[in-house]
């Protein structure tokens, strides 16, 4: 599956296989701990966050906080 | 404006289903959805994984719906959140378009749970809102996209 971004499709894969091997083996399991993924996922999220803008995609009310722990809850 | 719900029994545990669902996108039998971004994901204090996703999608929408619509535009975006709770057993995802919102509004959400009467069982229900505004075809769009999402859904289903 491509992202909206064609620069950045070769990063998301990289990004979800790390997420889908983090998320099944660890989080699944009850295991929070030491999330794998985040340098993979900034470098992702600088690319996105460009080609959004280039498409000018209205994504409102969102900050681009990144791949966080403790952040308190979604109220969207 | 259109309502279409459904419910549905995978034969198999909740944390296969889920791990499944996290990767619906790419999903041969949903041909719709052509792109997937994460643009933010996090774990909230009560350890439940929250993500908001970017779809894009081609609805493949009749060229003469197009022309009515004045749209040359056939890529629509959604926003989706979802969020899994792994100890109470709970995925929730809601999406709602951004895109195409001065005459149409598309909402969906699902919640897959382990049955209650067999965990190696899970139930999913899916509902969808869809309502055509300020042009006298809503009703008939209306029907055209339920009954694609109907359509994509009972492709899923047949699929599992």
């Amino acid at each position: 599956m491509n992202s909206v971004g064609e620069a950045c499709t070769d990063m998301k894969r990289e990004y979800d296989q790390c997420f889908s091997r983090w998320f099944a083996e660890k989080f699944l399991k009850g295991d929070c701990s030491g999330d794998p993924c985040t340098d993979l996922f900034k470098r992702y999220q600088q690319c996105v966050q460009k080609a959004i803008k280039e498409k000018e995609i209205p994504i409102e009310g969102l900050e681009f906080m990144g791949h966080g722990k403790e952040k308190p809850e979604s109220s969207s | 404006m259109r309502v279409w719900s459904s419910e549905h029994v995978f034969g198999h545990p909740w944390d296969t289903v889920i791990k499944a669902a996290m990767r619906k996108y790419p999903n041969p039998m949903n041909p719709s959805v052509v792109g997937v971004d994460v643009l933010e994901r996090s774990v909230d204090s009560r350890g439940r994984l929250h993500s908001h996703r970017l779809l894009s999608t081609e609805w493949g929408l009749p060229g003469l719906v197009r022309a009515i619509l004045g749209t040359s535009r056939t890529l629509t975006y959604i926003r989706e959140h979802s969020i899994v709770d792994p100890v109470g057993k709970k995925m929730e995802l809601c999406s709602t378009n951004i895109t195409l919102t001065n005459w149409v509004s598309v909402s969906e959400r699902l919640v897959y749970t382990p049955h209650p009467e067999d965990p190696g069982r899970t139930v999913l229900t899916q509902e969808a809102v869809i309502t055509v505004k300020g042009i006298s075809l809503g009703s008939y769009l209306e029907s055209l996209m339920a009954n694609t999402i109907s359509s994509n859904a009972k492709k899923v289903v047949s699929n599992s």
